[in-house]
């Protein structure tokens, strides 16, 4: 395949030419259908109608090219990738934005240099990242968004319930979220009604970038701030994991008079999908009051072996994602920016690299909460929020812009409450207990 | 504006104030304050004649009654017996049995001057179930009772705060969300959770902490000789005159009174958490225990002249005046200003929490990390981080945190702490120790300060003068 038309650009530097060109675009498609006439397909015709407004013409020229990918049309791959390319920018519209990190996870998969994108990605970012940056970056994305503070909310209240009358907690806390989390809850536990009790935070940092430097920062402003709310605080990274199924007890220094919490925000979809089980049953073992997990609401797992399907679920995820991101920033954000720089490692992730082929532990196989259930339920039961949780959280959602909801667990089956954002269920929250 | 708003407030705190005192120390400290006839029922309403009574300081004439809590909790006692509508008062009644032709009686007022009634919870562990500190109102002992033994029913929708009194929910709700927080970078908040995520991550936060640390350090180094600490560090900075500030209102610059003591009134300000209440409680027990070996002394503070009395709860409302009885704990912020300074007075009045708090901290299982310096930090993060609609919240919340020059001055009770919690933790020392202390002390002071001969008090609080110092708190006792 001819691939000297397109070199991977990381940020394609177009400008406002890209209005006109999507116009262009537009006509140059029904112009091009009856030279297209040597491919099996036509494209305008066949492509299905995504539920999105009218005018969207990313959804449609993405998927196109998908399909052309998984049925090995080379002519046709040619085509739309370059079409994509002169209409995508990172700078741009909703449209053009997932049209530019999506057409990357496309090209990586039709040249098979999906490990190699992914890894210069990586790197990249990893250059960039400072405790500054990382804890502006994610307290406002924390301010304008309730994405992560809902399930924060959440599970600190199972988490408090849970641990009602206990003096010695100890909380595993396996996410990236900084210990974002956590200023909350150390002030629910200075203000208890009885003897505040004494808290050790074990983090199992996430990130798919190493960031020892920027979590040491973060322990010591834990350490600091649990000194001013008069909470007995002992603080734990644990660093240069791999695999999260490398965790066990030992390793996490739990011990036998501890009250557990296991607090996993965004941290089951990072393994493997084989090795989920094991690492739910490595729970088991630690033997919490309660196991927190917050989870995005998407499946890129039941259907990875099934290109289309998993990139119709990706798009789908995404455009929301981007759509919620445009709607919370400012325009001119750089956050929002860094944050949809994230994305296009993840979607590379899903889409251009084989399962268990990369650095370990940064799978981005997401499941529905559904789904989480049902490997839950193997060692767990489901616990309730209780109504007073379920007060905070509304609240929450009062304190953010319109447009967010919640959404109750639905039948017998469901558990956990999902954020929904537009009618649609983004983020899903659930606590369990042995 | 809000200087004048301020004043009038604390105008009427100290009109509605409950501070009492014993009979005895009551005369012995304002000989000229007390009535011939004020002995029945030991309560001590003051000479100067008001209209009203302080609360929970009852006319001895007057009438106790003593209401169910059924009758208490109950808001339409009155129901018509025909559709069953309920009413708060029985005149409500009267007019609306006239629409059913029912025969009606409104009550006239009783010509003879009424009877005098006053209230007693029916609560046992309350504070006002003793006829002594009985409530004067109807209305005030209901919603006393709601509050403080009542289901909380009320909730607000914004932040889920919980009220048992429908008032008081909705007074929270008008200005709950409107409440601004300011960090010491500067940033200013709309949501609470914001700002407290922001601040655990700030790095004024950080820089604060490390000078704290120093200055404790400081200050522990010194060891020894609690004079020192108790009157040195705070004293050495301070002139006699400063010390009658303590009454002063707040109507003096805003930024050098609140900036260098947000911290020390936080303590006293305290947060509506339980949490802080205990610790309160447990602070003000302590007090109490020092009373009575205190009460020969010349106590210009009326924060220092306990009484005997037990429940933790009395000392609450004495300490933090009337404002308990008629509002939530959550309101308790609103009161302690006036009492204390915002100036250095107001850190060596930091002291005597500090001192007791120890002393109480003994009692329960130390924790490693449990230090007085933290509880009082954690006690000024949770002050300034309350939303209390008082005026003290706009002042409060201006200059949230304490600048870098409180370091030096709130080591010095700090440091003391750590001394006296090695009397506190000896199981036979009693507060008789501490007391033999205070000859001590003052000596040290005088020739510490060298202001020539005032005598200072044990706190270090000031002369005996104070108590007379013009502006609001004439006639406060």
């Amino acid at each position: 395949m001819d691939t000297a038309l397109f070199t991977p650009k990381e940020a394609p530097l177009f400008n406002s030419n890209q209005q006109r060109n999507v116009k262009e675009a537009m006509e140059m498609q029904s112009i091009n259908q009856p030279q297209n006439s040597h491919t099996s397909t036509s494209i305008s015709s066949d492509s299905i109608e995504l539920p999105s407004a009218s005018g969207k013409w990313a959804p449609r020229l993405l998927l196109e090219c998908a399909r052309a990918i998984s049925e090995n049309d080379s002519g046709k791959i040619h085509l739309l990738l370059w079409r994509l390319n002169e209409l995508a920018s990172p700078y741009g519209d909703c449209d053009q934005k997932l049209a530019s990190y999506f057409l990357q996870a496309l090209f990586c998969k039709a040249t098979d240099s999906g490990q190699r994108c992914y890894e210069t990605l990586a790197a990249v970012a990893e250059k960039r990242h400072s405790f500054d940056s990382a804890r502006k970056l994610i307290l406002k994305f924390q301010e304008v968004s309730p994405w992560m503070t809902f399930g924060h909310v959440a599970s600190n209240g199972a988490i408090l319930e849970a641990f009602e009358g206990e003096t010695k907690l100890h909380i595993i806390d396996i996410s990236n979220t900084l210990c974002t989390q956590w200023p909350i809850l150390l002030e629910a536990l200075a203000t208890r009604n009885d003897e505040t009790p004494h808290l050790k935070l074990t983090v199992v940092d996430t990130a798919s970038t190493v960031r020892s430097v920027v979590m040491n920062e973060v322990g010591q402003r834990m350490q600091k701030f649990a000194r001013l709310m008069g909470v007995p605080f002992e603080f734990n990274v644990i660093s240069g994991l791999y695999h999260l199924g490398e965790l066990t007890k030992e390793g996490l220094g739990v011990q036998e008079d501890e009250a557990i919490a296991v607090n996993c925000i965004g941290a089951l979809r990072k393994v493997e999908v084989e090795e989920r089980g094991a690492i739910i049953r490595m729970f088991q073992s630690l033997r919490p009051r309660v196991v927190t997990v917050v989870e995005e609401e998407a499946d890129f797992s039941s259907s990875r072996d099934d290109f289309v399907k998993c990139f119709e679920e990706c798009l789908k995820f995404y455009t929301l994602y981007f759509e919620m991101l445009e709607e919370s920033f400012f325009p001119t954000s750089n956050d929002r920016l860094t944050l949809e720089r994230e994305c296009s490692r993840n979607i590379v992730r899903v889409l251009a690299c084989d399962d268990g082929n990369g650095t370990e532990g940064d799978s981005e196989r997401r499941e529905r909460g559904s789904q989480w259930s049902e490997r839950l339920k193997e060692a767990f039961s489901p616990v309730g929020f209780t109504d007073d949780v379920m007060d905070d959280v509304k609240s929450l959602l009062k304190r953010y812009r319109a447009g967010w909801g919640l959404l109750l667990p639905q039948g017998d089956r469901e558990s956990g409450i999902h954020l929904t954002w537009k009618e649609e269920p983004l983020v899903w929250a659930s606590a369990w207990k042995p | 504006m809000e200087i004048q708003s301020c004043i009038y407030q604390l105008d009427l705190l100290r009109r509605e104030s409950l501070i009492t005192m014993p009979e005895k120390m009551a005369e012995e400290a304002y000989p000229n304050l007390i009535d011939e006839n004020t002995i029945r029922s030991g309560s001590n309403p003051p000479a100067v004649k008001k209209k009203r009574n302080l609360p929970g300081t009852p006319d001895p004439e007057a009438e106790v009654i003593a209401l169910s809590p059924k009758t208490l909790m109950a808001t339409n006692r009155f129901l018509c017996e025909i559709c069953g509508k309920g009413f708060q008062r029985d005149q409500n009644l009267q007019l609306h049995r006239r629409g059913h032709n029912l025969p009606w009686k409104l009550k006239q007022r009783t010509s003879k001057e009424p009877r005098k009634r006053v209230y007693v919870c029916p609560e046992k562990a309350c504070v006002h179930h003793h006829p002594s500190r009985a409530l004067g109102d109807l209305t005030g002992i209901k919603k006393h009772f709601c509050r403080k033994h009542g289901e909380k029913k009320w909730k607000c929708g914004k932040c889920s705060k919980r009220y048992a009194v429908q008032s008081d929910w909705k007074a929270h709700s008008k200005t709950c969300g409107t409440r601004e927080y300011r960090c010491d970078c500067g940033t200013v908040f709309s949501r609470r959770d914001s700002f407290v995520t922001h601040r655990a991550f700030c790095d004024a936060l950080a820089e604060e902490t490390a000078r704290m640390k120093a200055v404790s350090n400081m200050n522990t180094a010194v060891a020894g000789n609690i004079n020192y600490h108790f009157m040195g560090t705070p004293l050495g900075h301070s002139n006699p005159q400063n010390v009658p500030s303590i009454f002063k209102p707040i109507s003096s610059n805003e930024d050098t009174i609140i900036n260098p003591t947000t911290r020390g009134l936080s303590l006293w300000i305290g947060h509506g958490s339980q949490g802080q209440e205990t610790m309160i409680n447990n602070n003000l027990q302590g007090i109490h225990q020092l009373g009575p070996l205190c009460s020969g002394a010349t106590f210009a503070d009326p924060l220092v002249s306990c009484s005997n009395i037990s429940p933790s709860d009395y000392h609450q409302n004495w300490v933090f005046g009337n404002k308990l009885s008629s509002s939530n704990s959550e309101e308790l912020t609103s009161t302690s200003l006036p009492l204390i300074d915002v100036k250095e007075a107001g850190t060596q009045l930091l002291s005597i929490p500090s001192l007791y708090e120890t002393q109480h901290q003994s009692n329960q299982t130390p924790s490693a990390n449990m230090s007085a310096t933290a509880l009082l930090q954690k006690a000024a993060q949770i002050g300034s981080t309350s939303t209390d609609p008082s005026f003290l919240g706009s002042f409060r919340l201006k200059c949230n945190d304490s600048r870098v020059q409180d370091g030096n001055k709130l080591g010095g009770p700090y440091g003391s702490n750590s001394i006296l919690s090695n009397l506190g933790k000896d199981a036979e020392k009693t507060a008789g120790d501490l007391f033999q202390i205070h000859p001590a002390k003052r000596r040290h002071a005088e020739i510490e300060d060298g202001s020539g001969g005032e005598t200072r008090d044990f706190l270090g609080v000031g002369t005996v003068q104070p108590i007379c110092h013009p502006s609001s708190f004439n006639g406060w006792i």
